[in-house]
C-alpha cells in the first residue's frame, strides 16, 4: 500500500541518486510487461501452428498475471520497489500520449456524455457509500474517504482527500486496500460480464471508466475488453479524474466547517492545486492532432508509444498486488466497499445501457 | 508547478502529473521531428 503512496514523493524527488534508484524497477516493469506481450504472441502462433482452438488472452492479462506471480509467490525484492512504484507516472504519460487517437470533436461528444454520466454517478455513488458507512457504523473520515475513493478515481482522490480533510494514516491504508482489491477483481469480472451481455466496445469502455475506481486498472480492464473499450475507458476515467478538485473540496469545507480539519482559504488556488494536470497534456497533445501537426503515421507512433507506457502500468498493476497485505487491512471497510463497489457497478452498467439506448452509443 | 526560492537560486519542483506531461510532449516532439522515425507495436 506504501508504494502507492509513496509514488507522489518519489517521483518529485528529482536528484541523480533517486533516479538511478528507479531503474530497477522500471527494467523489471519493461520485462513484466514484455514477458506479456511475448507470451500472447507465442501462444497465439504455438496453437496456431498446432491447429489447436485456444482463446486468444490479451497481453494486458499476461503481464498482470506475471507481476501477481512475483508480488504474491516470490514478493518484490526492496531494489525493484521504488522504480515499480513508477506505474502510475507510466500511466500518467501514457494517457497525453494517448490523446493522439482523439480528435477533439470525438472528445467533446464521448467526454460531453461521460461527463453527464460521471455527474450522476459521482451524486449516487456519494450518497451511497455514506449509507453503508453509518449502517456498518465506520469511523466518519474513513466513510468519507471510501466515499471519495469509490465516486471519482482510487487512491490519488483518497491521497488527496487525506490531506485536506485531516484523516489518519489508518483510515487512508483501510480506503486504499479496499479499493485497490476491488479494482484487482474488477479486472477480472467486468470483461466476463461485458463479453456474456454482448456489449459494444463504447459501451464497455464507458461502463469501465465509470464503474472501476483506480485509473490504472480502469485502464486495464477497458484493455483486457479491446483496445478500441481501452480507448474510451481512458477518457470515461479521465472525467471523471477532472472532477477530483470539485469533491475534495466539498468535503475540506465540510471537515473544516465541524472544527476537524483546516479551513479552505483560496478556493480557485485549491481546485488548481487538486485538478490533475495530466488532462492538460491529454487535449494538448489531442489539439496537435486535430489541426494535423502530426502525419498519418506520426500520429500511430504516438499511439504505439502510449501503448508502451500502458504496457508499463499493467505490469505495475500486477506487482504492486498484495492479497496478503490487503488481508491484514481488517473485514468491514472492505465489506463496506464491496457492497458499495457492486451496488456502483450495477449503477453504472445501466446508466451506460441507458445512455446507448438515448444517444446510440 | 511551483517555484521554491533557495538561497539565491531558485529550485523549480515539478508535481508527478507535471513530469508525465513533460514527458509525453518531449517524446511527441521526438516523433514529429523524426527523432523516431517509426515506433513499433
Amino acid at each position: 500500500m506504501s508504494a502507492s503512496i509513496t509514488v507522489l514523493q518519489a517521483q518529485s524527488d528529482t536528484t541523480p541518486l533517486n533516479i538511478l534508484r528507479l531503474i530497477p524497477g522500471i527494467l523489471l516493469l519493461a520485462a513484466v510487461g514484455y514477458c506479456g506481450k511475448f507470451l500472447e504472441k507465442f501462444i497465439n502462433t504455438y496453437a496456431k501452428s498446432h491447429h489447436w482452438t485456444f482463446p486468444n488472452i490479451e497481453y494486458v492479462l499476461w503481464a498482470i498475471i506475471i507481476g501477481l506471480v512475483i508480488s504474491n509467490l516470490l514478493s518484490v525484492p526492496k531494489i525493484f520497489q521504488a522504480g515499480v512504484a513508477t506505474y502510475e507516472f507510466w500511466l500518467k504519460v501514457g494517457i497525453v500520449l494517448l490523446g493522439s487517437r482523439f480528435v477533439l470533436g470525438d472528445i467533446l461528444k464521448l467526454g460531453g456524455i461521460s461527463l453527464a454520466l460521471v455527474v450522476i454517478e459521482i451524486s449516487l455513488s456519494l450518497m451511497l457509500m455514506h449509507f453503508l458507512g453509518r449502517v456498518f457504523k465506520l469511523s466518519p473520515k474513513l466513510t468519507s474517504l471510501l466515499a471519495v475513493g469509490s465516486s471519482i478515481c482510487g487512491v490519488s482522490a483518497i491521497i488527496a482527500a487525506k490531506g485536506a480533510i485531516d484523516a489518519d494514516d489508518e483510515d487512508s491504508t483501510f480506503a486504499i486496500a479496499a479499493i485497490l482489491a476491488l479494482g484487482a477483481l474488477a479486472l477480472f469480472t467486468f470483461p466476463l460480464i461485458g463479453h456474456s451481455m454482448h456489449l459494444s466496445d463504447v459501451t464497455f469502455g464507458l461502463w469501465s471508466g465509470l464503474g472501476v475506481d483506480n485509473t490504472a486498472e480502469a485502464t486495464a480492464t477497458g484493455a483486457l475488453y479491446s483496445d478500441a473499450a481501452g480507448k474510451i475507458a481512458v477518457l470515461a476515467k479521465t472525467a471523471r479524474n477532472a472532477m477530483i478538485g470539485f469533491v475534495v473540496l466539498a468535503y475540506a469545507i465540510y471537515w473544516a466547517k465541524q472544527g476537524q480539519a483546516a479551513a479552505v482559504e483560496n478556493k480557485a488556488s485549491f481546485l488548481w492545486n487538486k485538478f490533475p494536470k495530466f488532462i492538460l497534456g491529454f487535449l494538448a497533445i489531442s489539439l496537435l492532432v486535430t489541426f494535423h501537426t502530426f502525419s498519418k503515421d506520426q500520429v500511430a507512433s504516438l499511439a504505439n508509444l502510449s501503448r508502451w507506457a500502458f504496457l508499463l502500468t499493467f505490469a505495475g498493476v500486477g506487482l504492486r498486488t498484495n492479497f496478503r497485505e490487503m488481508s491484514k487491512q481488517g473485514i468491514r471497510p472492505f465489506i463496506v466497499g464491496a457492497l458499495g463497489e457492486v451496488l456502483i457497478a450495477a449503477l453504472t452498467f445501466g446508466l451506460v445501457v441507458g445512455a446507448d439506448r438515448i444517444w446510440g452509443l | 508547478m511551483a517555484n521554491k526560492p533557495s538561497g539565491n537560486s531558485k529550485q523549480i519542483t515539478l508535481s508527478l502529473d507535471s513530469w508525465a506531461v513533460l514527458l509525453a510532449l518531449i517524446l511527441a516532439a521526438a516523433v514529429r521531428f523524426g527523432v523516431f522515425p517509426k515506433v513499433p507495436w
